[in-house]
């Protein structure tokens, strides 16, 4: 009986979650227009719902991320500017980027892994992989 | 302010233990037996080996006031064994235990040591003066996987532990007739076996459970690179996670109730310190590395990942990356445990020693302010 419970209420949950996203990607949009790849990725980053086990939600999430990855071009800039609270997360993003197997998805993220690394270093790559519960 | 003393022992020590007047180290050379040395001017002496178990020795514990030397092994059995004249005469101590058994740990009063197992479970072992042998009394409940580390709170009763589930548990102890009643805060809780807290903050296997020296503050560490501090226990936990920049620790010690070193993965014990407000943050590392030049981790971590950035700058194309380059530190791998060193008279700790399993025993001395 506990786990329907559960089940009903991270399905109204999951209408909010899917909301939030498509309002996030409205205005990543938004900022990505007006040059601001930086912004756009932290928007992107924020609010993600990692502990939610809906696949619908986490592909709409990552499509988002991928999105505001794509897009920056000054990766020394960007980690210098994100909130190291962020890195965890971003590092999760990445390596679900380099599991897409498409090149230039690749390509960007194997830019900004490396760079991220220098700066998180070992231990956030290592919480990336083991987290089990917190998943992107 | 680091090393103080590098001693090569073998070629990969499990664990160790110091003689109360520090003379003597004992310790697992990863394999079944426990070799003695003693530290004769300059130079180290084989002195005993103690070969009574099957398998690998995991947990050496020497009690300081009792003499009495305790091991572990994963064959199941526990000894205890006592100096006589010049040899060491073991008693085995019968666990009950169906699966190999981790770790190892005397109690403040030296009258119980806890073993943790991968059955699971944990070992109560106390002295029955009447038919003088040591008795095994088993917790079974709540662990759900292997117990790591155990840690003695200093009232002698109550005992922390790690797990691979990933959570810390602290169970009371008490044994009616080894325990007096004269201690004790709440006596509803005293019953032996009974789960005091549980704490679910690691989603990773945990280890290297402490209690601070006061008994007031936890700490432990995750596989996860992270370390947590936990205020208050019994009453009010309030719980402080710090992620940690490298690899993953794998033993605490607390030196005062504000400093605390962690040894792991990355070969150099960490300092960790909370400042008056009770904020826990990590301070240095303890070792100076004689560091490559001009390179900082910079270079070192994009030389390991070289070939994966493929377009590299100084690997040379015919070589693959050497795993094991020696970094400059005290250590060369991993370090696996950490044993306090206390110096007679002092109340602070400002000693301890690590070994690994590169076979050092390395000596550290910190200058603590105040």
């Amino acid at each position: 009986m506990a786990a329907e419970e559960e089940y009903l209420e991270a399905e109204e949950n999951l209408e909010a979650i899917i909301t939030r996203i498509e309002h996030k990607s409205r205005k990543i949009e938004t900022l990505l227009k007006q040059s601001k790849p930086v912004d756009a990725l932290k928007t992107a980053l924020e609010g993600s719902a990692l502990k939610t086990r809906d696949e619908r939600c986490k592909s709409a999430n990552w499509i988002v991320v991928h999105r505001a990855v794509m897009a920056i071009k000054d990766v020394d800039g960007m980690i210098s500017s994100l909130d190291p609270e962020y890195y965890d997360i971003l590092m999760k993003y990445l390596y679900r980027g380099l599991a897409t197997g498409d090149r230039p998805t690749c390509d960007q993220c194997l830019r900004i892994h490396e760079k991220l690394t220098e700066k998180a270093g070992l231990g956030c790559i290592l919480r990336s992989l083991s987290d089990t519960v917190n998943t992107v | 302010m680091a090393a103080v003393a590098v001693h090569q022992f073998a070629e990969c020590i499990t664990c160790h233990a110091w003689s109360p007047d520090q003379s003597m180290v004992a310790f697992c050379p990863n394999n079944s037996e426990v070799h003695i040395y003693k530290l004769f001017g300059e130079k180290w002496e084989k002195m005993h080996v103690l070969s009574k178990h099957d398998q690998i020795v995991c947990g050496i514990d020497w009690s300081l006031k009792s003499n009495k030397l305790v091991t572990v092994s994963h064959d199941r059995n526990s000894y205890v064994w006592s100096q006589e004249g010049t040899e060491w005469v073991p008693t085995l101590v019968i666990l009950r235990l169906n699966r190999a058994a981790l770790c190892v740990q005397w109690s403040p009063k030296e009258n119980k040591f806890a073993v943790g197992s991968g059955a699971k479970s944990i070992c109560i072992c106390y002295y029955e003066q009447e038919n003088n042998w040591w008795v095994s009394k088993l917790i079974r409940k709540k662990h759900e996987s292997s117990v790591t580390n155990v840690a003695w709170h200093p009232d002698n009763i109550l005992l922390a532990t790690t797990s691979t589930d990933g959570k810390c548990r602290v169970f009371s102890t008490y044994i009616k007739g080894v325990d007096s009643k004269e201690s004790e805060s709440s006596s509803s809780d005293l019953k032996f076996g009974e789960q005091i807290a549980q704490l679910d903050l690691s989603v990773t296997w945990a280890f290297g459970v402490r209690w601070s020296p006061s008994g007031s503050i936890l700490a432990y560490a995750g596989h996860n690179s992270m370390i947590h501090f936990i205020d208050d226990v019994k009453s009010n936990p309030s719980a402080q996670s710090i992620p940690l920049r490298d690899l993953p620790l794998r033993d605490l010690l607390f030196l005062s109730d504000r400093v605390v070193v962690g040894v792991g993965f990355d070969c150099n014990p960490m300092i960790f310190t909370a400042d008056d407000t009770g904020l826990w943050s990590f301070t240095k590392f303890l070792d100076q590395r004689k560091a490559a030049p001009s390179s900082s981790r910079g270079s070192q971590l994009s030389e390991a990942f070289g070939k994966l950035y493929g377009t590299s700058k100084q690997v040379p194309s015919n070589d693959t990356v050497e795993p094991s380059k020696p970094r400059g530190g005290a250590h060369e791998n991993c370090i696996t445990c950490i044993v306090p060193l206390w110096k007679r008279g002092n109340t602070t700790l400002c000693r301890f020693s690590t070994s690994g399993l590169d076979g050092k025993v390395v000596i550290w001395e910190l200058d603590i302010p105040k």
